[in-house]
């Protein structure tokens, strides 16, 4: 691996919770090529999540740094932009507003890079056309199945055309055919659009998907390999 | 999808609670547009008065805060109508009276010299104008007439004693609808204060520059001196400033605020507690808004949008139901002439201001602390 081709480098990456007791992330190092399909996996508490959340700008850490292609995230004046830019996130919950539309949901992150109405709303239909949704783009949430709910908060998190997409146990909540979609879904995007994915899961099925699965511990990276099934 | 469109779901997430605070905002907005729109009103009326009927100045005793209670010797009248400038000079009485069997209070009785200017403005309904020489005699406003059943010829007790109606007119001014004229020396006979007025009206010459005019001979009044070069004790002031600085109309304004300001305390209040709990129930979904890029900024936009939208929405309901209810006061007998049954366009703008400044103040700070969480606080609370 090169660090020429490095979208995403940490180093000794630290996160310690405010009441001092929890250390979610130790001196972590870690590379992410540019393009790459990687799994993040480890027990509960082991500082998946919080690696998540490091890689997205979401929480600043204790000490250490990531690196987004070469530049320091503690040193970029405006995450937000660099959020709603660069990265698209998938959550286990989905969190969909519940009083907007499959189609008004994947405008929202939209809002933030300053395109029209009719483009935002001729984008969304491209994008739930992508997720197979093109016939619930007017359903609320609440009518839709979770396997739907979950194939809309993707095409949200690809509303801004990022070049990664950072998951959070995305198929936690579905069941085996909902779950097979999804990660399809994700094999589709990484195959055909060369999008780097990160996926956090506790699920070997769905880390077998990945080229590299990460293991932590304790907050350790305890391993980095690639997975079984590219290998 | 508008960023709009947004706002007006969010707040149709929870309708009731959207309804209640709304109207919790018109019953404020409603009350500041009915008490200034009233006190507003009376205001227009008394400066529609002087303006019908030509007055420029109207001149009073000096350091008197309340008008009525104002005594000028009568023959100051031919000294003021000596002055350059001047075109007419009238002197005049004015007290309130009430028609207890009418069940009518506080109707203004005026009394003026039956040759006075300001009858040149006072289209007559039916029967005629003062003449000289008349006495016991009484002209009656429209309103006033309508609502005692006189017409000329009938008879009227004021303050126990006859007047014989000698005609009905119709003026411009509602006010002087409800209002009553006689010969001011019937007047001063019957309020005992013969050989005084309350004030002096003041015509002012025709100019190119009225206003300029007008205060120089405002100024000239002030200077005037008696025959032992004692300055005489009178304020002379233009029409508008006149009424605006009039006791009465001050303290039904003052009123109108206070009671104003506490009903938008209570808006405000109401408005702060339903943004807190609504961004209290939001924390998760803001957290998510954050983190797939959402400013700070956008966040104070979308909950200060919500705010004011809900503001601007009571501020409607409380302006129609304020306009509703001052028309019908308007029509209460006890109180027709008195209230007027419209409300200026500017004092529905203060409503709507005011409404702004309430969805701002309530809006502001749920607004910043919503902004404020981090995402990942905001994502994990439960």
């Amino acid at each position: 691996m090169s660090d020429a081709d490095a979208l995403f480098r940490t180093v000794n990456l630290t996160k310690v919770y405010s009441d001092g007791s929890v250390n979610a992330l130790v001196d972590a190092n870690v590379l992410i090529l540019q393009g790459q399909y990687v799994a993040v996996m480890g027990p509960s508490g082991s500082g998946k999540s919080t690696l998540l959340n490091l890689l997205g700008a979401l929480d600043r850490p204790t000490s250490g740094e990531v690196f987004f292609q070469g530049q320091p995230l503690s040193a970029m004046r405006d995450l937000d932009h660099f959020r709603a830019r660069q990265l698209g996130f998938v959550f286990q919950s989905f969190y969909l507003l519940p009083t907007l539309t499959a189609a008004e949901n994947v405008q929202i992150p939209m809002f933030e890079i300053g395109i029209r109405a009719a483009e935002r709303a001729r984008r969304a239909a491209e994008l739930l056309e992508l997720v197979g949704l093109s016939h619930r783009a007017g359903h609320l949430p609440r009518q839709l199945s979770v396997g739907e709910r979950q194939r809309v908060a993707i095409a949200r998190a690809l509303a801004n055309r990022p070049i990664v997409l950072l998951a959070d146990e995305p198929t936690g909540n579905l069941d085996s055919h909902n779950a097979a979609q999804v990660l399809e879904l994700f094999d589709r995007l990484h195959r055909q659009q060369q999008m780097t994915v990160v996926v956090v899961t506790h699920s070997p099925e769905v880390a077998s998907r990945a080229q590299r699965i990460i293991r932590l511990r304790d907050g350790k990276v305890i391993d980095d390999a690639p997975s079984f099934s590219t290998c | 999808m508008h960023f709009g469109t947004l706002i007006v779901k969010n707040l149709l997430r929870r309708p009731v609670r959207s309804l209640l605070t709304a109207t919790g905002v018109a019953l404020a907005v409603g009350a500041v547009v009915a008490l200034l729109g009233v006190a507003r009103g009376f205001e227009d009326s008394l400066l529609q008065v002087l303006q019908v009927h030509d007055v420029d100045i109207v001149v009073t005793r000096a350091g008197k805060t309340d008008r009525m209670t104002s005594v000028l010797d009568e023959r100051w009248g031919q000294l003021l109508a000596g002055l350059p400038g001047v075109e007419a000079v009238t002197g005049a009485l004015m007290d309130v009276v009430d028609f207890r069997d009418a069940n009518l209070i506080g109707v203004f009785i005026q009394g003026w010299p039956s040759d006075s200017f300001l009858f040149d403005q006072l289209p007559l309904r039916s029967g005629r104008r003062l003449h000289p020489g008349d006495r016991q005699c009484v002209l009656l406003g429209a309103k006033l007439a309508e609502i005692l059943q006189k017409t000329a010829g009938d008879t009227v007790q004021i303050e126990m004693h006859p007047f014989r109606v000698v005609g009905v007119y119709e003026s411009y001014s509602l006010y002087e609808n409800r209002s009553a004229i006689m010969p001011l020396e019937d007047f001063q006979r019957l309020m005992d204060r013969q050989g005084q007025v309350m004030a002096f009206h003041v015509k002012v010459s025709s100019g190119p520059v009225k206003a300029a005019a007008v205060e120089t001979v405002c100024r000239h009044i002030e200077n005037l001196s008696d025959q032992q070069g004692r300055r005489l004790p009178l304020e002379a002031r233009p029409a508008y400033d006149y009424v605006k600085s009039t006791l009465q109309i001050r303290q039904v304004q003052a009123m109108a605020w206070v009671t104003s300001v506490i009903a938008l305390v209570i808006g405000a209040v109401g408005m702060l507690n339903t943004m807190i709990m609504s961004v209290f129930e939001r924390t998760h979904e803001i957290g998510i808004l954050r983190a797939i890029g959402w400013r700070k900024g956008r966040i104070v936009r979308m909950i200060l949008g919500e705010s004011l939208l809900l503001c601007l929405a009571g501020a409607t309901l409380g302006t129609l139901a304020a306009v509703a209810g001052v028309y019908w006061l308007s029509g209460l007998p006890v109180v027709a002439g008195l209230v007027q049954g419209k409300i200026s366009p500017v004092v529905i703008g203060q409503g709507y201001a005011i409404a702004v400044l309430v969805g701002l103040a309530g809006g502001l700070y749920p607004a910043c602390r919503g902004a404020r969480l981090s995402p990942t606080e905001a994502i994990r609370h439960e």
